[in-house]
């Protein structure tokens, strides 16, 4: 192993002043086996949306990092998050996707567990445990904290993690685009159809980074571009209303969460979009109208895609999709694509936007085959005793970034850096690994929670 | 005598446990493993007549009238 202990993650395998990270944060078995216990069973990671467990004892099964979870609504309409291990030995309690149940019973011998987690059925309580067995301590293990978040479900197992908004910070308002109708009123997402799920033989980082904000790709998809798959017959998506817009990097220092982001000029309304349906187009224009009503200025905000910290991607414009990248090994990642419409919006639209959708996303989704190749044959070729001793470069705009953006009136918080011109940067990466960096050498989350003293340790 | 399967039993149906209890369905969750039953009889423990458990399949011996 190559990781050298004295130097540290930041000054070593993470040198953000020289914008270089080694290859062993992704290729590293030692690594990763610290990740799992420093960040993903402290960090809050998404889990579901709640419109996929509408009534009391439905329930989607989900994965926190390695590990399999429950997210389900018990009899009283509660909803709770739970390891999928049963307590006896370990089997897993429930092996279906999702459904609907009245309890979760272990294949193995039998355990029974109420949806509200609680241990209810023991084979031979009376004879063999003469009824001696304490079942209020043996049910599921529940995870430490669970927010709903405008319907979508994200959950901790640290109970000294802060809490949920609190950890967003600065980037609710990208969430809230993800979430929120078209038409600006509050949390009227819900999720289209199921859930696609695949393996990338890469990194969980891969796709992390990427989605953190990596414009500099965009040559890697020429060929959708070319194709015109987009939902107006050209590009791979509708242009328009980012031609006439300002092009940001935005990344919310001390959390880890940055994005792609565009800001339209004041008093401008996005351009037409969603040409080859005129009943999406239409629904489109009168959603912008609306939200424009509600909004004010900040219905000039136009999202992109961002990375919430470490594992959850959104992307709530075209197409409008959420993503966990499940960790499975060093070597093996599991995507999950959420897909996203307004519950109220017309059936036709649902129809069109899901085909526009899984054109564009998912394991059979053109543009997301482009980036799954180059996670893929980028991790192999880094993998070799040669190759990992050559760092990757981060170093793509550094020091260019402001802490006050501000464009015809709206202010943008977070280090922002204005690509209108340059095109692209790595800042959102650089934020990313800063992050990653900080969770990786802190003990605790009176560490981590490096905002809440007013100051924090200069990295770059 | 052969395994009862537990999965086909609709509420409703009454059934005979390996103690001699009787008891009728209440709920079947279709797992093949447990049903909520509440009791009809049991010489052994006559107080539990008319409270609902859980049944074990295994414990389930016989269809009731
Ligand atoms: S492992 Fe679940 S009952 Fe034994
Ligand atoms: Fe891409």
């Amino acid at each position: 192993m190559a990781m050298d202990d004295k130097r540290g993650y930041r000054s070593g395998l993470v040198d953000l002043r020289a914008g270089e990270v080694s290859r062993e944060i992704f290729v590293n078995e030692h690594i990763y086996a610290e990740e799992q216990e420093r960040i993903f069973a402290r960090a809050w990671l998404h889990v579901g949306h709640e419109s996929q467990i509408p009534k009391p004892g439905d329930y989607f099964v989900s994965s926190m990092g390695e590990e399999s979870v429950i997210l389900c609504r018990d009899r009283a309409g509660k909803i709770h998050v739970f390891l999928n291990s049963c307590r006896h030995r370990g089997m897993k309690v429930c092996r279906y996707d999702q459904g609907t149940t009245a309890v979760f019973t272990c294949p193995y011998h039998g355990w029974s567990y109420g949806t509200d987690g609680r241990l209810v059925g023991v084979p031979y309580f009376r004879e063999a445990y003469h009824s001696r067995l304490d079942k209020e301590k043996w049910g599921l293990v529940e995870v430490a904290q669970m927010h709903n978040y405008k319907g979508s479900i994200w959950a901790t197992w640290d109970p000294a993690a802060p809490g949920f908004t609190e950890y967003l910070g600065d980037f609710t308002r990208y969430l809230d685009l993800q979430l929120d109708g078209w038409d600006g009123r509050e949390g009227q997402a819900e999720v289209l159809g199921g859930i696609q799920k695949w393996l990338v033989p890469c990194n969980w980082k891969f796709p992390a980074e990427n989605f953190s904000g990596d414009t500099y790709h965009n040559i890697s998809h020429r060929s959708v571009d070319l194709a015109g798959i987009g939902p107006s017959g050209a590009g791979r998506r509708d242009m328009g209303e980012r031609d006439v817009s300002r092009k940001l990097h935005v990344c919310i220092p001390d959390r880890g969460h940055q994005t792609i982001h565009y800001v339209l000029p004041a008093g401008k309304s996005p351009p037409p979009a969603y040409l080859n349906a005129p009943i999406v187009a239409e629904y489109v224009r009168h959603c912008e109208e609306e939200r424009r009503r509600l909004r004010g200025e900040e219905a000039r905000l136009v999202g992109a895609p961002g990375e919430i910290f470490p594992n959850t991607a959104l992307l709530s414009r075209q197409p409008r999709t959420m993503a966990v990248w499940h960790p499975r090994s060093p070597h093996q990642t599991e995507c999950w694509r959420w897909f996203f419409v307004d519950r109220d919006a017309p059936t036709e639209v649902k129809h069109f936007l899901r085909d526009y959708y899984i054109r564009y996303s998912g394991p059979a989704g053109m543009t997301e085959q482009d980036d799954m190749e180059n996670w893929n044959y980028a991790h192999a070729a880094s993998r070799g005793t040669i190759a990992r001793r050559y760092p990757y470069n981060y170093d793509q705009g550094s020091g260019t970034a402001v802490t006050n953006y501000e464009y015809q009136g709206l202010r943008v918080p977070g280090e922002v850096i204005d690509l209108t011109e340059t095109q692209s940067s790595e800042q959102p990466m650089r934020n990313f690994y800063r992050r990653w960096a900080e969770f990786m050498e802190a003990d605790d989350w009176s560490r981590l929670a490096t905002w809440r003293g007013g100051e924090r340790k200069a990295a770059e | 005598m052969s395994a009862i399967n537990v999965r086909d039993l609709a509420p409703g149906t009454s059934i005979v446990l390996a103690d001699g209890a009787e008891a009728e369905i209440v709920t079947n969750p279709g797992d093949g493993m447990w049903l909520f039953a509440r009791y009809l009889s049991s010489p052994r423990d006559p107080t539990l007549v008319g409270q609902e458990e859980m049944i074990f399949a295994p414990d389930v011996v016989a269809l009731g009238r």
